[in-house]
């Protein structure tokens, strides 16, 4: 047994002696004076330079690891949330008072399947499909209904602790889905859309876009396929959310961005009259040789108009004026303010609405034409009708300009809230300006000239204003209101559009007056 | 037996700090196994562990071979190679297997254990250099040979190489095939190291004078633009981004290690910018490459695909990663990373190590930087510090440049990640690079020749020189 120790030993001890007069390199050759120094001393710089290079190396990983994880995971196209959409339920997505909008259950096959409780939410919530992937709030907030996205830091750093990798969230919309429906109802199978936002928040009350589409029909994975092939083929576009992405010419809505612009630069006061407009009600209000022409009315015919009446009789005459007297550049920029020629940044996909084409020499207008056309809302004015609620809300708001939001919260699985509060997005206008905006908006309600009396809510004060925006010599014009109640405490800002619909006053107006009696409870 | 090896001159020296290394890189990798078999399985479970135990039963005979032929080597290079490896076992085991299936003696063999036969021949390789390897004779002598066989090596390949992934890179020879490319960067360091280390002295003396510079004279600089030209000739016959990168930067690290001059540096780096200007203006995929480089969201179901496929990879791994087994290299069994064996396996890695994973994996091979430096610091003669420092840069260059193509931090080139990726001819060379270092890191080794002569140009130079001198002395 001890044998191998002692010879183990004795090994050492003839090794020992052998180690050192290996260990001292043997002397070098050469060795001239003029011999550069030995090679060993430039290794320091090399050294230096292999650290830097791994240096930038770890500074990529912490980009794309740390600073750049949560974006990556939560990018839609990112194949993680396909494989998370096989193995993990979605989150729920409730209205603003707790309804379920959108829910799991198994299909035929055993699959795992979202069910739309409300096909009128199909604009805002979208689709959530094996076939054709996601749309609207289900594409936006993918990651954090799968789960891929932990809503907690630190719940993301351990998550692969956790037994179950994802931790899908609920959402809690803004949305008020009785609301939602009394739109969708009021304005039955018109095509066209409404938008409902909460003015001191930006908080989106309603949405709708008409027609729309059955969001189960889509998912469905038997069906799916033709529906779809359906749908697309439609001349009336129902995959298409109005709301947020179809382009209108506004008409005399636009009158309150030219305010805005006018007022807000000083170009135009309350008390401004054009002298020659009593007139120009008979002739037309020649400009380069455009006459344009008020709607013939038999009130408010005898005097220069100012601004609330002018706006009250919606004179196009007046806002023509006002519109050159505030200048491309000016009223450009004053839109610009309020959301005009870039997309909104919101939960759903949005087109930038645009004032001009843009391309004109006349800072981006073709002429004065085109200039005295936009201020009362035709020309090449186009507009989303999210873009007009916003530019209500603005006004109900005394000018300032909240980022329209879908979602107040986000719940976990494992139970941590996050809230998302309200932001500012824009100061638009002065308190003052947009106070004389909102007292000749109720006028143009509740005036005894008023054009958009028909939105009148009883027993509350109310604002607004009509639009009846021509797009053509064949087709009927666009219908539009905007507005807000109660005048006095905004607490809903609308917007409604019903294409080719005829006189504002007719079709929107009355639609905007009941959608905001029914939020406030009043009956008519 | 242990006496009669006494008697053959072997004696056995212990190598204590490589066992206790070699002890934890087999715990490490055993954790690492039980971790991935255990998520596949949903209980804790080593499951077939065979391809394990082969693999660390070869790292202890490897071991005891070196303990028994008693060599004064290194003992840290091993360990960190073996670590390399076997996390490449770990990964290659964990992606789809069917990556890579090739008949082996009437057996199928997938990705895995495939993998693990060319660690093994790397090892063995690597084992048999550091055993064997007594002299470096035949590659300190034979330098323009091995620069002749690198250069037909190169011919071979830009007549007979097949294209793979846009690139003519392998070569075919009967039932073999290979990247010679891999082979290649190690002829090149042979050939520089000795070519360096014998016009050392001209080379970091200034004899031409160009307005404020002085050069040496200007035949010494021909290496430079012959070096140049061959990285071009590689990128536009070859279309291999990765290998001319890495032979370029590889020359300049050896020029400036043996010169001290930082103006060659500056000097290679101003031709490097030039030679890729031109490339980018005349080659359409080196465009492609730089282009995917700067948005690879331009065309992100095209060219860009695989870049952004890595960086979502990273996205997902954050700081701790998914775990082993948890990530989403494959759904199912496509890959979501294009040749996630071999040029992506750094963002499989990140993915499911994580940041500190990966931030691990560059240690390493700055462990090997530091020992590869220590060696040649400690050489005893130029040739032999010359070549432990290409030797050394030719394994961390080369994995800063796929580790940097992976993170968008290089435009993507294709090279190996050494002991990581797949594939054979990188492990076989990367295991012989290896294996030299520790060879040289043996003092015991036979010195180097003594009383070699000064070619006639040197000692034309050195007497021009002293003359120089004189009438210098003589004129003040």
């Amino acid at each position: 047994m001890t044998g191998p120790r002692v010879r183990l030993q004795q090994l050492r001890l003839h090794l020992r002696p052998r180690m050192r007069t290996r260990g001292a390199p043997p002397p070098l050759p050469g060795g001239a004076p003029s011999d550069p120094p030995r090679v060993g001393r430039s290794l320091l710089p090399l050294t230096v330079a292999l650290a830097v290079a791994y240096a930038a190396l770890a500074g990529g990983l912490a980009y794309w690891q740390v600073a750049q994880a949560q974006a990556l995971t939560a990018d839609p196209l990112n194949p993680l949330s396909l494989a998370a959409a096989r193995s993990a339920p979605r989150g729920t997505i409730y209205d603003a008072n707790g309804i379920v909008l959108v829910s799991n259950v198994r299909g035929p096959n055993g699959e795992r399947l979202r069910q739309y409780s409300y096909s009128i939410a199909a604009p805002v919530i979208g689709y959530s499909s094996a076939i054709f992937g996601t749309a609207a709030l289900e594409r936006t907030y993918d990651a954090q209904l799968t789960g891929l996205v932990s809503l907690n830091p630190g719940d993301e750093m351990l998550r692969k602790f956790r037994g179950q990798p994802y931790d899908p969230s609920d959402l809690h919309l803004s949305l008020d889905i009785q609301l939602q429906r009394v739109a969708a109802d009021l304005l039955g199978d018109q095509k066209g859309a409404v938008v409902a936002i909460e003015p001191a928040t930006g908080r989106i009350l309603a949405l709708v876009s008409s027609p729309t589409y059955n969001a189960n029909r889509v998912v469905d994975p038997t069906d799916g396929r033709q529906y779809m092939a359906g749908l697309q083929a439609r001349d009336d576009s129902p995959l298409l959310d109005r709301a947020t992405q179809g382009l209108y010419v506004p008409g005399s809505v636009f009158k309150i961005v030219t305010s805005i612009a006018g007022l807000g630069s000083g170009a135009i006061t309350p008390q401004t009259t054009y002298a020659d407009q009593p007139a120009e009600l008979e002739t037309g209000f020649l400009v380069d040789g455009f006459r344009i022409h008020d709607f013939p009315r038999t009130v408010q015919t005898d005097h220069p108009l100012d601004y609330a009446e002018a706006l009250e009789v919606s004179s196009n005459i007046w806002f023509a004026h006002a519109g050159l007297d505030t200048g491309a550049q000016s009223l450009t920029d004053w839109a610009a303010r309020l959301g005009f020629g870039a997309r909104i940044p919101f939960d759903l996909p949005t087109s930038p609405s645009q004032v001009t084409g843009g391309d004109g020499p006349l800072d981006g207008f073709a002429d004065r034409v085109e200039l005295a056309n936009a201020a009362y809302g035709q020309g090449e004015v186009l507009v989303t009708p999210l873009q007009m609620a916003l530019v209500a809300s603005t006004i109900a708001n005394n000018g300032t300009l909240m980022r329209p939001t879908l979602v107040d919260s986000l719940t976990s699985s494992s139970g941590s809230v996050t809230r998302l509060e309200p932001q500012t997005w824009s100061q638009v206008c002065s308190f003052e300006t947009a106070q004389t905006i909102r007292s000749a908006m109720q006028q143009a309600v509740e005036g005894e000239f008023a054009v958009a009396a028909a939105a009148k809510i009883p027993g509350v004060p109310t604002a607004g204003k009509s639009g009846t925006a021509q797009v053509g010599p064949n087709a009927a014009p666009h219908s539009w209101f905007v507005g807000y109640a109660p005048a006095d405490a905004p607490r809903i800002a609308v917007a409604v559009i019903v294409e080719n619909g005829g006189l504002g006053s007719q079709r929107a107006v009355p639609i905007g007056g009941r959608l905001m009696s029914a939020y406030l409870g009043v009956p008519r | 037996m242990t006496r009669a090896l006494y008697r053959a001159g072997i004696r056995p020296r212990f190598r204590w700090r490589e066992l206790r290394l070699l002890v934890v890189v087999a715990l490490c990798l055993t954790v690492g196994w039980i971790s991935l078999e255990s998520f596949r399985q949903g209980q804790v479970a080593i499951g077939d562990a065979l391809l394990l135990t082969v693999y660390l039963l070869a790292l202890g005979v490897i071991h005891v071979a070196f303990v028994v032929t008693g060599r004064h080597m290194d003992q840290i290079l091993f360990p960190t190679a073996a670590l390399l490896a076997g996390i490449s076992l770990l990964v290659m085991n964990r992606l789809p297997q069917d990556l890579v299936v090739q008949q082996v003696g009437g057996t199928e063999l997938p990705l895995g254990p495939l993998q693990l036969v060319w660690i093994l021949l790397g090892f063995s390789l690597l084992a048999a250099i550091a055993i064997f390897v007594r002299s470096d004779g035949w590659l300190r002598r034979y330098k323009y040979t091995w620069a002749a066989a690198g250069i037909a090596l190169l011919l071979l390949v830009f007549v007979l190489g097949s294209v793979t992934g846009g690139a003519r890179l392998t070569l075919h020879i009967g039932p073999f095939s290979g990247q010679p490319s891999e082979l290649l960067k190690v002829i090149l360091v042979v050939f520089l190291a000795g070519y360096l280390a014998e016009n050392r002295a001209l080379l970091s003396s200034g004899i031409t004078r160009v307005g404020a510079f002085t050069l040496p004279p200007l035949p010494y600089l021909l290496p430079m633009l012959a070096m140049w030209g061959i990285a071009l000739a590689i990128v536009i016959v070859q279309r291999d981004l990765g290998a001319a990168l890495l032979y370029f930067l590889v020359f300049l690290g050896l020029l400036y290690v043996a010169t001290r001059r930082a103006l060659y540096v500056l000097f290679g780096i101003v031709l490097f910018l030039v030679g890729g200007a031109l490339l980018y203006v005349l080659f359409a995929h080196v465009q492609d490459r730089i282009n995917i480089w700067i948005d690879p969201f331009a065309d992100r179901q095209g060219a860009g695909y695989q870049v952004i496929r890595a960086l979502y990879a990273y996205g997902r791994g954050g700081i701790l990663g998914t775990g082993l087994g948890a990530g989403l290299p494959a759904v199912g069994a496509v890959p979501s990373i294009p040749l996630i064996h071999t040029d992506f396996v750094f963002a499989a890695i990140a993915e499911e190590m994580g940041m500190i994973g990966a931030l691990a994996v560059l240690g390493l091979y700055l462990v090997i930087a530091e020992r590869g430096f220590r060696i040649a610091a400690a050489a005893a003669d130029d040739f032999r510090a010359l070549l432990a420092t290409g030797l050394t840069l030719v394994i961390v260059v080369q994995a800063a440049i796929i580790a940097g193509g992976n993170l968008r931090v290089l435009p993507l080139t294709g090279v190996t990640l050494p002991f990581i990726s797949y594939g054979g001819s990188s492990l076989l060379v990367n295991g012989a690079v290896i294996g030299l270092l520790l060879a040289l890191s043996d003092r015991g080794v036979d010195p180097p020749p003594r009383g070699v002569r000064p070619n006639a140009v040197v000692r034309a130079a050195q007497r021009a020189r002293a003359v120089g001198g004189r009438v210098e002395e003589a004129l003040s």
